[in-house]
């Protein structure tokens, strides 16, 4: 029986392991040494390695900065970001400094780190600290940015994101924190670039990322019991995409559904049904739907931000508008 | 400087009620009928109640994220139970329950609310003193930060255009020691953080935040610099935040014995202290004032569970000035 751990726990070990592994990998942010991470992510890192863990002031411009030096002298910072949408802060450092090195160095040295955003809505905290922020990052050429769903991923994906030489910007759903998987304790890396076909089906395509998956899983769980066979796609990496797995799995059922947790304008959904749009045209049998949040700041009352975010309902009738089309 | 007895009184009735908001807040956020996550400013009272006291409605004040108390004490009396029913999430709240404890403004005031990002409303504030210097007004800007929140960027580039074009700008520096777990010696290389300032040319001093009369007196002499155009001050208040950096954090960060010795220097003890050593006030007009704060706490509370939740669908109110978005 194979190990089951949280999905905090599977990030903490990874960078654990990391760290043993490597001796270039450190860690640095707002509370992440003594205390261990604002949500306890790297609880137990500083205890063991009291010079490679740093508590910093409230300064994500130097963080982030700082990791752009260190990473093209050769070491390989992984900063936390204790809301994603803090990443407005460093923007800059992201945009113009880290994801232009290695084209700026040509090759020579690059933006090998990872920061840690955590990300997304539902934990009634309003429009400062919910937002999905992989739009505003989607389009900077030379950014990864990685969205884990589950534990076994939350591990592999950020070994591999510590081991890629670009900057790789880390979406943890704070709702997925507490989830359980399982996870091998040795070290593994799943590859970045790679989507993953979480189902395999016939008639509708969904992709969906992080906390989504959930809400495809049930719907195809929901559908099969009507006889329609839904194919899950999770990206795993949103930037850049990995457009072959899904072109392949919409040549196949010629239906697609996308599901995001941010506001509809142009988000992977969007990339997503561009792509397709162009690429794929004479395959669709029935218009690409999205469900997504509305095209709203994120509320803090309970019943506003829940009407804001994704409804599981609205999966359903997209899958019934698909199919009936 | 000493104040009248009648002042202390007053000030000593606000830092009472804002004590007790924040207290009644933290029962509604443990036992769950308070969403999301609250910073509670217990213990920072005088901080707050004395720039307040110091500031006219037109002045522009920017709360931080632990400023319930600013924050209540800058709306009118009547809107008071307002800013504790936003808290609640409710539709009768000063914001109609979109923002919540960290986003609770009163423009009426010019109570402008605060920003979830650090470190924001502090060049935010360049802006409302730029305003009065353009339209040659006297209204002043009052910016409330963290010790943690001085390491922002913006923070120097906010001294640096105050310092050079004099902008009446007063920073209210709470020093409450942390910031989340991490004590400001860890963060900043100086003992005394207002010495930030002085690279700027910015006249700045650190003073007792719990010695409500010293707060008065320091923070009206900076309002008047300001107002006389002189430029920008930037005051250090020592101070302790009792609770955690959230309600529900358990601080196993601080030092055994450190909240308790910060506990003798409460400043509504100080303040009584004073009233009653100082001034003769009795018992029972301490008494008195605890029983009508009572009143009113208790008013807010019953105001605040029993307002209705606001409507869903308001959520896509005011995303733009002139349209609505769609909703579901
Ligand atoms: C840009 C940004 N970074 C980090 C945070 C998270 N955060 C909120 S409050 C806080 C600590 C602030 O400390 P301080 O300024 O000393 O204020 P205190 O909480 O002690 O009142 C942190 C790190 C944030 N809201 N915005
Ligand atoms: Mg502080």
């Amino acid at each position: 029986m194979a190990r089951i751990i949280s999905f905090s726990k599977a990030l903490n070990e990874a960078m654990t392991q990391e760290m043993e592994r490597d001796e270039n990998v450190f860690i640095l942010g707002e509370d992440v040494a003594k205390m261990g991470g604002d949500f306890g992510i790297t609880t137990g890192i500083w205890e063991r390695w009291p010079n490679r863990a740093f508590d910093t002031a409230l300064s994500e411009s130097a963080i982030t900065g700082l990791c752009c030096g260190a990473s093209v002298c050769g070491l390989r910072p992984v900063a936390e970001l204790m809301f994603a949408d803090f990443i407005t802060v460093c923007y800059d450092q992201l945009v113009n400094n880290a994801a232009k090195l290695n084209y700026m160095y040509q090759g020579e040295a690059s933006a090998q780190m990872v920061v840690r955003a955590v990300t997304g809505g539902g934990i009634r905290c309003a429009y400062h600290h919910s937002q999905c922020i992989e739009p505003w990052l989607m389009n900077i050429p030379g950014l990864v940015i990685v969205a884990p769903a589950t534990p076994y991923e939350a591990k592999g994906l950020l070994v591999a994101s510590i081991r890629n030489n670009n900057p790789v910007v880390f979406l943890e759903h704070k709702h997925l924190y507490n989830v359980k998987g399982e996870v091998p304790e040795e070290l593994y890396e799943i590859p970045l670039y790679e989507a993953h076909v979480e189902r395999e089906g016939t008639d509708i395509t969904i992709v969906a990322a992080m906390s989504m998956l959930k809400f495809a899983q049930k719907a195809a769980d929901e559908m099969a019991a009507k006889g329609i066979s839904v194919e899950i796609i999770n990206p795993r990496t949103i930037f850049p995409l990995d457009k072959e797995t899904i072109k392949e799995s919409v040549a196949k059922t010629g239906r697609l559904i996308v599901v995001q947790e941010g506001p509809k304008v142009m988000g992977y959904g969007a990339e997503i049904g561009a792509m397709l749009g162009e690429e794929l045209f004479e395959y669709l049998k029935a218009p690409i739907k999205r469900v997504t949040s509305l095209d709203t700041p994120v509320p803090f009352a309970p019943g506003m931000e829940d009407y804001v975010l994704p409804h599981y309902e609205d999966v359903i009738t997209a899958c019934n508008e698909v199919m009936a089309y | 400087m000493a104040l009248s007895k009648e002042h202390l009184l007053k000030v000593y009735e606000d830092m009472l009620l804002i004590r007790r908001f924040e207290e009644e807040v933290e029962v509604y956020a443990k036992n769950g009928t308070i969403p999301g996550f609250i910073h509670l400013s217990i213990g920072q009272e005088a901080a707050q109640a004395g720039v307040v006291d110091v500031l006219k409605d037109t002045d522009y004040k920017f709360p931080d994220h632990r400023g319930h108390g600013a924050i209540v004490l800058s709306s009118k009396p009547e809107e008071r139970k307002r800013c504790m029913s936003e808290i609640f999430a409710k539709a009768t709240g000063i914001n109609g329950g979109r923002g919540g404890s960290m986003h609770v403004h009163d423009l009426s005031v010019r109570n402008m609310g605060f920003n979830g990002i650090q470190g924001s409303t502090v060049v935010t504030a360049l802006g409302t003193a730029f305003n009065s210097v353009y339209r040659k007004n006297d209204d002043v800007t009052v910016v409330f930060m963290g010790d943690g929140t001085l390491g922002e960027g913006t923070c120097h580039e906010s001294l640096n255009m105050s310092a050079t074009w004099k902008l009446p700008l007063v920073y209210v520096l709470i020093n409450n020691q942390y910031a989340i777990s991490t004590h400001y010696t860890e963060a900043h290389p100086q003992k005394q953080l207002s010495t930030w300032g002085l690279g700027y040319e910015v006249p700045s001093m650190t003073i007792d935040g719990n010695d409500i009369e010293e707060v008065i007196e320091v923070t009206q002499q900076a309002v008047d610099r300001a107002r006389r155009g002189e430029g920008p001050t930037l005051i250090e208040m020592m101070s302790y935040r009792w609770q955690g950096h959230f309600s529900g954090d358990p601080a196993a960060y601080r030092p055994d014995g450190e909240l308790e010795a910060w506990k003798e220097k409460d400043p509504l003890k100080l303040a009584k202290e004073k009233l009653q050593e100082k001034h003769g006030v009795s018992d029972a007009e301490i008494q008195a004032i605890s029983d009508r704060v009572e009143v009113e706490i208790a008013e807010y509370v019953k105001f605040s569970l029993e307002s209705p939740v606001p409507k869903p669908e308001d959520a896509v109110k005011y995303v733009y000035t002139d349209r609505e978005v769609e909703g579901r």
